[in-house]
């Protein structure tokens, strides 16, 4: 049973760290928190969702689409409530930011309405047993899928020109840009690429939940977050590992304690990391960003 | 100029007052005042204004068909905008302002318990159709409900699940919210003294991850989950459930009555018996004839709340027949009612002021709902 715990731990947590990636990458490079990234989770599961019934589509490209429309909300987002800031003090982006995401619900429930709307899985279910555990196909491809989607962000970022352009600018905005590196885009490519990570994310919860709606985003918004600061905000490893642990941490709390105690939890653990390792697990105080 | 626009305004605002008061008619010694208090705007409205439709339907078909001889009923609804404490205000308005002779109200458990004092201290009696707290009318000679209560419910399935489907081992599921305990405790109470209630969990409304829950649940291998919670939650309990390989019974009480059930639940659902105080299937022909003309005046069809909205207003109706119009003769009428024939079916007031009466069994076959029991 503790290994069953185990895996929908790892599950759901492995959700919270593509989300936690979003906040982590955007924070690492212009030091903003983007409280709207829980809302372009929401709209990349309703975008998917809509590809699957009402376009008909296959999964992959349902998912690749939602990504890509995530992708250039973010971007959006970006030029019309945080360019304009760029300058200002941090406290007017971070106010733009609670804007933008309160915006966007208000959006998505004037869109669809404020009932959840089904969301068909497009896989058959078969569950695979055990004695210690059972899983099922679904949750087998959540997991491939998730993990995919990480190996390939780190891969990325360590290993391409854009990557490496991408860290530098964390470094020093400054002496990045007189080292040639165009700020701009960049910024732009972290908001593109964050957001189709949580829009993957929102279509993977979807199929997993089997509904979508338009508040979906503000706690697993919340969760990532508390994830990326458990982890240290900034880093990508920290994200992963934040988002992991959440889960976990978080199925073991309902499991063995009570259901009321879940957002508790999670709440709790960020205020611990906040107390005694602000800089979190896998941060260093004066760390090396994204 | 100025002048002249201060008494353009004075006269259109005197016309203004005109228009409003000349709508009300004058309320004569015949006029029977109803009042009801309830959620009308806000998270709940839906409740609210179903109920409030039913009732008005109910007391204009009176005032049309003239059976209530020289009296005719106003019906005075007050919103509550869903929020609880606004209810003590409106039970006072009507009381006090409007002089009522009896209340449809509250809606909400809480609403009803705001209230409760309100109509005690006036002495005019209120009837609540739709809260099913536990106990809500014990030791109020004053308030009446006509839905079915939490317990009854518990009850009636647990024992339904052992006699009938000849269950034993029992999980439950619940939504930690004053509906989910009264199920839960029932349950508990009635399953434990047939069979034996293994293991009980609990959840949040809005949760979407029931896997921990159910991973214990499995580890303890009962034949049947009682989720006492609503149709939503239940639905992905059912699929994850499914997904999880285990094979069990689910029940589940009137909080599964909504079609999302099937649409989320899917295969998940099939087979899963709740218990109910109302279906628009069955075929009564009280019921049916309510339906249509409830269709043809709204454009929607009747939920669970408006059929109770409509026999609270029928019950009304039929005691300011039998005993008069005043508060205290409503009051007796309303403790002695005895296989009253509701289209929600016959219904009976205890000693408590609480109703006796039957509950449907439903099952989901083939993706619909269909009546056992």
């Amino acid at each position: 049973m503790f290994v069953q715990q185990l895996i929908n731990g790892i599950i759901l947590g492995s959700t919270y760290a593509l989300i936690a990636l979003g906040y982590t990458m955007v924070y690492g490079i212009i030091e903003l928190i983007n409280f709207a990234h829980g809302e372009i989770y929401m709209f990349g599961a309703f975008t998917g969702m809509i590809l699957m019934t009402r376009f008909n589509l296959p999964f992959p490209a349902a998912l690749l689409l939602a990504m890509v429309t995530a992708a250039l909300m973010g971007v959006t987002v970006e030029y019309v409530a945080y360019r304009p800031l760029r300058r200002s003090p941090r406290l007017a982006a971070l106010i733009s930011a609670i804007g933008a995401s309160i915006f966007l619900q208000n959006l998505a429930l004037l869109l669809w309405g404020s009932r959840p709307q089904n969301f068909p899985s497009p896989f058959k279910i078969k569950v695979y047993q055990s004695s210690f555990f059972s899983i099922s196909q679904l949750e087998i491809i959540i997991l491939v899928i998730s993990f995919l989607l990480m190996v390939g962000l780190s891969f990325f970022i360590k290993n391409t020109r854009t990557g490496k352009a991408m860290r530098a600018t964390a470094q020093d905005r400054d002496t990045a840009s007189l080292m040639g590196i165009n700020i701009n885009r960049i910024i732009t490519i972290t908001f593109a690429i964050g957001s189709a990570l949580g829009a993957a994310a929102g279509v993977l919860v979807g199929i997993y939940f089997r509904t979508v709606n338009p508040m979906m985003g503000v706690m697993p918004g919340l969760k990532g977050f508390v994830a990326a600061v458990l982890g240290g905000i900034g880093s990508i490893p920290g994200a992963m590992l934040g988002g992991l642990l959440l889960g976990i941490a978080e199925v073991a709390g309902v499991a063995y304690i009570s259901s009321q105690y879940r957002d508790a939890i999670a709440f709790a653990i960020l205020i611990i990391v906040l107390l005694f390792k602000p800089s979190g697990l896998v941060g260093l105080p004066d760390q090396e960003k994204v | 100029m100025r002048k002249r626009i201060g008494m353009v305004t004075t006269v259109l605002i005197c016309l203004a007052l005109m228009l409003v008061t000349g709508c009300e008619p004058a309320d004569s010694e015949n006029t029977v005042k109803v009042g009801m208090v309830g959620p009308l705007t806000g998270g709940a409205a839906s409740y609210g204004t179903s109920i409030r439709n039913g009732a008005e339907l109910a007391f204009d078909e009176a005032n049309e068909s003239g059976e209530l001889g020289d009296y005719t009923i106003k019906f005075i609804p007050e919103d509550t905008e869903s929020v609880g404490t606004k209810a003590g205000n409106a039970f006072a308005k009507l009381i006090e302002a409007d002089k009522v002779s009896v209340i449809i109200g509250g809606v909400l458990s809480a609403e009803t318990l705001t209230g409760s004092d309100y109509v005690k201290e006036a002495k005019v009696p209120a009837i609540s159709p739709s809260s099913t707290a536990v106990g809500i009318t014990k030791g109020n000679p004053y308030l009446f409900r006509n839905c079915l209560s939490d317990e009854l419910q518990g009850y009636q399935m647990a024992e339904y699940a052992v006699t009938e489907l000849g269950l034993k081992k029992f999980a439950i599921l619940y939504t930690n919210n004053d509906y989910g305990v009264s199920l839960k405790n029932a349950f508990v109470e009635k399953g434990n003294e047939l069979a034996e209630v293994v293991i009980v969990e609990t959840y949040m409304d809005g949760d979407e991850n029931f896997k921990p829950q159910l991973t214990n649940i499995k580890d303890k291998n009962p034949d049947a989950i009682f989720i006492a919670g609503y149709y939503t939650e239940a639905a992905k309990i059912a699929q994850q459930a499914l997904e999880m390989g285990l094979q069990v019974q689910f029940l589940g009480a009137d909080g599964f009555f909504a079609d999302e059930l099937i649409k989320i639940g899917g295969d998940a659902v099939e087979g899963a018996y709740f218990t109910a105080g109302f279906f628009s299937g069955d075929p009564s022909p009280e019921l049916q004839d309510f339906i249509k003309k409830y269709k043809e005046r709204y454009k929607a069809t009747p939920d669970m709340f408006a059929a109770h909205g409509y026999d609270a207003a029928r019950m009304i109706i039929e005691v300011i027949k039998k005993y008069g119009p005043e508060p205290e003769q409503i009051r007796k009428g309303l403790s002695e009612i005895k296989d009253f024939p509701g289209v929600t079916g016959s219904i009976t007031i205890d000693e408590d002021g609480d109703t006796i009466r039957d509950v449907y069994i439903l099952q989901v076959k083939d993706g619909e709902f269909n009546k056992i029991r």
